[in-house]
């Protein structure tokens, strides 16, 4: 069995109609890179990433999905799975900010309740093609109790901050065990007990 | 050229100039690589997908016949409705009384318009990233339509259309004194987000304003179906293949022939693009488990290691077979593998032995890998040295092993 490098897997997924830049904000975070010229994303994609939080490693399996609607059968199947969901818009597409009530009603059917949501208002580097106010991408974020970034993949804005975010946030929930805690005796007051595999 | 090759060129020149063709001998021959010298890919390609007749006597009349046909789509989807918008701008009477933007009324020519520029918005999107690795589909074509670029016309292109949607909503700014400033489109248009894909200047247009063109046409046509992101990249080969074609009397209609091969292709692989009938008989779901239950027969250990790492086929084959593996190779690999795949009887059911025989050719690294690397070997294959040729003969072992 080869060995584990990650103490915690979580599992990610990015949402939005097409062409807000979901693979290119992906992009940024795994390769530190932005390329304006991304071919259309069908169907699905996926990227790794490991970072580190509170001294664990975690390894970021992020799914990238198509924002056109034909798609959705697909990728709606990718909601059961994942811990957290980033729903994003552009800032330079009324339309794109208008769906977002259509995303999260899709959120609540498919996804795991206690799925942890993100939204992400991207390209906000174009100040002079702004449509969207900051002020209304965080009253929608409020109203439905869940973060809000304005984020550039371009220019590199807020990017890691939304994906570190998104970790913490459900390295907050995930119940506080040891790699081999299910080789604890409670009793034994959490004593260690050496080095086991570690399980998936 | 090898004497080989010039063999080759021989025998489909000799097959290709029979009156009447005999498609069996051509299939096998196209199976093994069309060449490209003097057009006989388009040509062959045009045969295969039914475009062309296999009498040689047709061929003229029906090539003829089309493209007007094409001509008269064009007419009638795009410049009409172009100058019926100007005069609607125009004219305010005929706003209020016949039609107007608000017309609830389902029939309503606005309401049609504002339907069409959402496809078209789509369309445009992708267009504008297809093969964004390769400068062809930026480059201007030789051939600009001219029934669209006649700058005697006063009407709204689909360029114009495109460009004046997206300024649409980002038109009216207020500052904090509460005056609006409704920026000039001019102004606008000038600081585009479009970056390098900015339309060339009038009087010339780039190869991916074709293809959106035709993409358009086919929406129109195909209300049904409309468009679905990933019919960009089945056009575009089958474009790139017929506009470079070396042969220039063909060239010149490279749009018009495009059109009618895309959409018959389309006719065998439309239902892939329906979402629909993806869990139906027809569907893409099908489709995918086929490609694991031939690699369960033909390779079970495989089969087994993908399964418990619970690699789904919807992860990677998904995009395989709905855009016949054009996102999977570069371009010159997916021409040749289309060569194969419209050579092919049962063509579709050929791709999935290609997608399968792709699994078995990469087994040992599968075999070894985790999840993380085995996602990443199948959304980006690496080609056992650089070549397709060993993919398709393992395809078609396959094949043979099944009849």
């Amino acid at each position: 069995m080869a060995k584990k490098t990650y103490d915690l897997l979580f599992k990610l997924l990015l949402i939005g109609d097409s062409g807000v830049g979901k693979t290119c904000v992906l992009f940024r975070f795994s390769d530190d890179a932005f390329n304006t010229t991304f071919i259309s994303t069908i169907g699905i994609d996926f990227k790794i990433k490991t970072v580190e939080l509170q001294g664990k490693k975690i390894k970021l399996q992020i799914w990238d999905t198509a924002g056109q609607e034909r798609f959705h059968t697909i990728t709606t199947s990718y909601y059961r799975g994942a811990m957290g969901i980033m729903l994003v818009y552009d800032i330079t597409n009324a339309k794109s900010f208008e769906n977002i009530s259509k995303w999260l009603r899709n959120i609540d059917e498919h996804a795991n309740e206690d799925v942890e949501r993100m939204l992400l208002g991207n390209k906000c580097d174009m100040e002079d093609k702004r449509v969207v106010p900051k002020a209304k991408g965080e009253q929608i974020a409020r109203e439905h109790g869940i973060r809000f970034f304005e984020t550039s993949a371009k220019a590199n804005v807020n990017i890691e901050k939304a994906f570190l975010t998104l970790a913490e946030d459900i390295l907050r929930k995930t119940p506080v065990k040891e790699p081999n805690s299910e080789n604890v005796d409670i009793s034994s007051g959490g004593g260690v007990t050496g080095w086991k595999s570690k399980c998936c | 050229m090898s004497s080989a090759h010039k063999n080759k060129i021989a025998e489909f020149q000799s097959i290709l100039s029979e009156s009447h063709i005999n498609l069996k001998v051509l299939r096998e021959l196209c199976f093994n690589g069309i060449p490209f010298e003097g057009g006989i890919r388009c040509l062959c390609w045009k045969v295969l997908l039914n475009y062309l007749p296999r009498d040689q006597s047709l061929w003229d009349t029906v090539l003829q016949k089309q493209r007007e046909t094409y001509a008269h789509f064009l007419r009638e989807m795009i410049i009409q409705p172009g100058i019926a918008k100007v005069k609607f701008g125009v004219s305010r009477e005929d706003v209020t009384l016949e039609d107007h933007p608000l017309n609830p009324n389902p029939d309503s020519q606005w309401n049609t318009y504002f339907k069409d520029n959402e496809v078209l918005l789509q369309i445009d999107k992708d267009v504008r990233r297809l093969c964004p690795d390769f400068s062809f589909f930026l480059n201007p074509t030789d051939y600009p339509c001219l029934l669209i670029m006649d700058p005697e016309n006063e009407y709204e292109t689909l360029r114009k259309r495109v460009e004046q949607t997206t300024l649409k909503s980002q038109t009216v700014a207020r500052n904090r004194s509460g005056v609006t400033n409704v920026s000039s489109p001019l102004k606008s248009s000038a600081s585009n987000s479009l970056g390098d894909y900015n339309p060339l200047p009038n009087g010339s247009e780039a190869h991916w304003e074709v293809v959106e063109r035709i993409l358009f046409i086919y929406a129109k046509l195909n209300p049904g179906i409309a468009y679905v992101q990933g019919m960009n990249e089945i056009v575009g080969p089958i474009y790139y293949t017929f506009a470079t074609n070396p042969n220039s009397d063909w060239k010149e209609h490279a749009e018009a022939d495009t059109f009618f091969c895309f959409t018959n292709l389309m006719a065998e692989i439309r239902d892939n693009f329906i979402k629909s009938l993806d869990d139906s008989q027809c569907g893409i779901t099908s489709k995918m488990e086929k490609v694991y239950s031939t690699l369960k027969e033909e390779d079970e250990e495989l089969y087994l290691k993908l399964q418990e790492q619970n690699i789904k086929p919807q992860f990677f084959a998904f995009r395989w077979l709905t855009l016949l593996l054009s996102q999977e190779f570069v371009l010159p690999d997916v021409i040749r593998i289309w060569d194969s795949l419209f050579a092919d009887e049962n063509r579709f059911d050929f791709l999935l032995m290609v997608s399968c025989a792709m699994l078995i050719l990469i087994r040992n690294q599968l075999l070894e890998g985790d999840f993380t690397i085995n996602m990443r070997l199948l959304q980006d294959y690496p080609l056992p040295n650089g070549d397709v040729l060993p993919i398709l003969k393992k395809a078609k072992e396959l094949q043979d092993s099944k009849c």
